[in-house]
């Protein structure tokens, strides 16, 4: 038998910013990085997306695991072909980001609307700052329960 | 990455630029510098022709013979003697020149004699070589290896632009298939232009049958000209042919040397059909067949 139960979530309270993870915990590299290279990027730091940056940080585009099983499927060319492609070949340039103000229900609630596991955190302009990542944020939320 | 014009010489020799949508530009001469009579001669006969077809040019030849087949063959002139002539033949006919070196301590010293230098296929992955030649500051042409897939050229391309030089010209000069035998997979210039970088053919060695004589290397000139027709209608910026007035008793690369009597005719369609892509290029834009809406 399934239990549910209604508890008050004070998500709001925190923003995107207290819980994101921060530049260096995450998988970021330039344009031109090899796949490989983002791969492996995503494997160290046990994140399934790479964001691709341009100068100055400016968030240029995406590339997350999902991309990955789909370009495997898609793409003809031989596997060390791919591997050797500039990264932001492969990436979404048009990623569904959120600000760092956001609260972390504004967050969730893109992330269920779109389907998505990660979000990068810019700037007005562009910048990358962080990556918000559902874990951080629902380990924040459990243990503001557990004080209440 | 945005496409990268190559720009080679200067106000002395003249300026020829390589890059998307720009007019061919040949790279020729003999494989190796035989003397300075030599190589006057052919720097001469060379640019007449070139002349008459109305396509810009660069003068190649070799001063060190690093990789030939046999301890007995024809090594060149030698680093002071060679890059002597050459920069006498540059200043007597104000071409610009492009030759390569094998060892990383000549790159200095070539560099100061030529305006683009040139890394031998055989060391396109050698570091040392690879960062010499970015050092000198001059436009690099980098041949692939006849054991490297086009799309692993970027590694190369990388360890150049490691050193700040970002004026870099690919040229596929065939792919090992099997064992003395070459073959062109046109889809080279494509690929390597991917990195943003000007592509060029090299027809002469493309023909060559590495070291298929026992101790020395065969070809098959006999299909220079269709080979050329088929990059230049594929895509290339630069035509690359070692070219000499006496094959037979040419010191280097002596059966895949193109003779000076079919140069002109081999130019005049090579010009025809880069000038008719060009034309299609305009008319119908960068071939995207395979992306989707």
């Amino acid at each position: 038998m399934v239990m549910t139960m209604s508890i008050e979530v004070p998500s709001d309270t925190y923003s995107v910013g207290d819980v994101m993870l921060p530049i260096d915990r995450i998988p970021v590299v330039q344009e031109t990085a090899l796949v490989k290279e983002s791969l492996e990027l995503m494997a160290h730091h046990h994140l399934g997306i790479v964001c691709v940056v341009g100068n100055n940080f400016h968030l240029d585009g995406l590339l997350t695991d999902g991309d990955v099983r789909r370009i495997i499927l898609e793409v003809q060319k031989p596997f060390s072909a791919l591997l050797a492609d500039d990264t932001i070949i492969h990436s979404n340039r048009n990623p569904i980001t959120i600000a760092a103000d956001n609260s972390i229900l504004d967050a969730v609630t893109v992330m269920e609307e779109q389907q998505i596991w990660d979000l990068p955190v810019v700037n007005l302009d562009g910048t990358l700052v962080g990556l918000f990542h559902l874990h951080p944020a629902v380990k924040v939320l459990l243990s503001k329960l557990n004080r209440t | 990455m945005n496409n990268v014009i190559v720009e080679v010489g200067n106000d002395t020799v003249g300026r020829i630029s390589i890059g998307y949508g720009l007019p061919i530009v040949f790279i020729g001469g003999p494989c190796a510098i035989e003397s300075r009579a030599h190589t006057f001669e052919m720097m001469e006969r060379i640019g007449d022709i070139c002349s008459r077809v109305g396509i810009q040019w660069i003068f190649k030849s070799s001063y060190d013979k690093d990789c030939r087949s046999s301890p007995n063959s024809f090594h060149g002139l030698g680093l002071e003697a060679g890059l002597e002539i050459l920069r006498l033949a540059r200043q007597e006919f104000r071409v610009p020149v492009n030759t390569d070196f094998s060892d990383a301590s000549w790159g200095v010293a070539t560099g100061e004699a030529c305006d683009m230098i040139q890394v031998p296929a055989y060391l396109c992955r050698q570091t040392s070589i690879l960062r010499a030649a970015a050092k000198t500051k001059l436009p690099v042409h980098l041949k692939k290896g006849q054991f490297m897939s086009p799309w692993n050229m970027k590694n190369s391309v990388r360890k150049i632009e490691a050193e700040g030089n970002k004026q870099i010209l690919l040229t596929d000069r065939g792919s090992f298939f099997g064992y003395n035998q070459l073959v062109n997979d046109m889809t080279c210039f494509p690929t390597m232009a991917q990195t943003g970088y000007p592509v060029c053919f090299d027809a002469t060695h493309s023909v060559q049958l590495p070291t298929s004589m026992g101790n020395i290397s065969g070809g098959q000139r006999e299909f220079i000209p269709s080979l050329v027709r088929a990059a230049a209608g594929c895509g290339i910026n630069a035509l690359f042919m070692e070219v000499h007035n006496d094959p037979p008793n040419a010191l280097s690369d002596a059966n895949t040397v193109l003779d000076i009597k079919y140069l002109e005719m081999i130019l005049i369609q090579a010009k025809a059909v880069h000038e008719k892509r060009l034309e299609l290029l305009n008319q119908y834009g960068d071939d995207d067949v395979h992306r989707s809406a």
